[in-house]
């Protein structure tokens, strides 16, 4: 009785958040493919998207920003955690809250502040994104892998390298960085997506990137605009949901 | 360098070098934290304080508070104003429901199950933004789904002048990141809750509703409101979603700073936007580091 009584409550929960959820996507779907004054059914829309010129050319413009970023992230972050979490220096904690704070700027007011201050030869160059991306990812990004690092016998695992004859650039390439893939993995996926659907600080410091191409195609074409919103909402929930019913589940998972 | 690295390595191992052409260990062992202060002053700490520093400026390079006059008086106040009541509204609507659906899908959700909506939070939650804008755009247009729908079962959307690029219109949208982003920093909270803990309530004697009034609704209370927290400083800063629903004429912060920082509305006052910004940063401020330090209390009774 109680089993049926607890399995009905997350079978509510389930429908409650299945309408919340899929009610407007599936609404806002099936606007994109409605055919016009023709009626019935197509996918004009997002054949039309994917036909634009501008469409791959923004796609992999946002890939390698984000790529960047992610290398960026993992060059700076791996040995600085590493070497924190190796000697424990007294400014651990200033670093932790340092990389903290991006959380409480606003990223409206950050753009502000990056306009301002940031001189021509930074502004003039694509290249200040990644960089600006990566303050944005770093509370996450810090986090994920300084959990990661947590986890493992450190000290001993680089001890042991070290007196082995490895220097350091071999002890995190080969011993570090397999051994915390996990954490690297978490924190490459998220410092990807976050720079890839970045938005706010890209458009007001004039840059033009997948994200903020599509609302420049709404003012032409809104319904090539939603198949392609559709597209960049389905198609990562599509592959995030089969990696993560394709990893096996960890001990401590219930 | 691997000739260097191995040299301070000795160095640790007890044998001081004294080789004097070589970079002093001291500074050495500083070398991994370098790279990172380069690129978080330079592209952090450094726009911020010269976002603060010129807030302070009139357009004459003299130091002025009429900036911060100017920012708190019509129009600005009623921006400031609309996203406070925009962050706490949509922080509210979705800690609740987002708190509710977070403590069933841990406790009683199987592992694909909490899988497979975790991948849906984090599109949302992340990535939402401006696709989000255009897919209410879509569904709750005059000829969306769900406006036809609602039509037929007797509500007019449009009979009084509904639009998206109204507060209410705003606010919902809001609510489709906000939700999922309770429930991602929720769920660490549920998972704490031990289990041992409702055992021995019960054990004493204690019925279902005691164990939540005395035990599990105060220690998930302070997770709650960090969660709260946190989720009002997401849509009381958000730009994304309202630029692309509204084309930036609605009176919330971010919308006229974007506006000033643009060039589409002009002010007598060259450095007001950066005022604002500020004023943004201290309300920011105020909800994200209680956040922050309630994060880390949690974390210390339950690790």
């Amino acid at each position: 009785m109680s089993k049926v009584r607890s399995q009905l409550s997350l079978i509510v929960v389930l429908m409650s958040l299945g309408i919340f959820f899929l009610l407007p996507m599936g609404a806002a779907f099936e606007y994109s493919i409605r055919n016009g004054l023709e009626g019935g059914y197509s996918f004009k829309n997002y054949l039309w998207a994917i036909r634009e010129e501008d469409f791959v050319y923004y796609a992999l413009r946002s890939f390698w920003l984000s790529s960047l970023t992610v290398v960026i992230t993992l060059m700076v972050l791996v040995p600085l955690l590493t070497w924190i979490h190796v000697t424990k220096p007294r400014v651990q904690g200033w670093i932790d809250g340092l990389s903290l704070l991006p959380l409480v700027i606003p990223v409206v007011a950050f753009a502000v502040g990056a306009q301002l201050a940031l001189p021509d030869v930074v502004k003039n160059t694509v290249l200040e994104l990644p960089f600006l991306y990566f303050i944005l990812s770093l509370p996450y990004a810090y986090r994920a892998l300084d959990i990661g690092l947590r986890a493992i016998p450190l000290k001993t695992l680089v001890e042991a390298a070290r007196s082995s004859g490895a220097n350091w650039r071999r002890t995190i390439t080969t011993v570090i960085v397999p051994i915390t893939r996990t954490a690297v993995l978490a924190t490459v996926a998220l410092t990807f997506a976050l720079s890839l659907g970045e938005y706010t600080l890209t458009v007001l410091l004039h840059w033009d990137t997948f994200p903020t191409w599509v609302t420049f195609v709404a003012q032409e074409n809104l319904l090539g605009a939603i198949a392609i919103s559709m597209m960049t909402l389905i198609i990562p929930f599509l592959l995030l949901a089969a990696i993560s019913l394709l990893t096996p589940s960890s001990k401590n998972e219930r | 360098m691997s000739l260097v690295v191995q040299e301070s390595g000795k160095a640790n191992s007890g044998a001081p070098s004294t080789r004097g052409a070589t970079i002093h260990p001291a500074l050495l062992t500083f070398i991994p934290l370098l790279p990172f202060i380069l690129i978080f002053g330079f592209f952090f700490i450094y726009p911020i304080a010269a976002l603060v520093y010129v807030s302070f400026l009139s357009n004459e390079n003299t130091f002025t508070i009429s900036n911060y006059v100017t920012a708190f008086s019509k129009p600005y106040n009623q921006g400031f104003w609309n996203s406070v009541k925009l962050g706490l509204l949509s922080a509210l609507m979705g800690a609740i429901p987002g708190a509710i659906a977070a403590y069933f899908l841990e406790i009683k959700g199987s592992v694909k199950i909490r899988r497979v909506i975790a991948a849906l939070n984090g599109v949302l939650a992340n990535t939402g933004g401006v696709p989000l804008a255009f897919m209410f755009t879509a569904a709750l247009g005059i000829q969306g789904f769900i406006t036809v729908a609602l039509k037929y079962v007797g509500i007019d959307l449009y009979a009084n002048q509904f639009s998206l690029a109204t507060f209410s219109g705003v606010l919902i949208v809001y609510l489709y990141f906000q939700l999922p982003l309770m429930i991602i920093v929720f769920s660490p909270a549920i998972t704490s809750l031990r289990k041992e803990w409702r055992e021995a309530a019960s054990n004493l004697g204690a019925s279902r509703s005691k164990y939540w009034r005395h035990v599990g609704l105060p220690i998930l209370f302070p997770s709650f409101l960090a969660s709260f927290l946190l989720l009002f400083a997401s849509g009381f800063s958000a730009y994304a979603t309202v630029n692309a629903l509204t084309v930036g004429n609605f009176p919330l912060t971010p919308l006229q700073i974007g506006g000033l920082l643009d060039g589409n509305v002009s002010a007598t006052q060259l450095h007001l936007g950066k005022a604002l910004g500020v004023v943004m940063i201290v309300i920011s401020a105020l909800a994200v580091v209680p956040y922050l330090l309630i994060q880390r209390r949690v974390a210390r009774w339950t690790s």
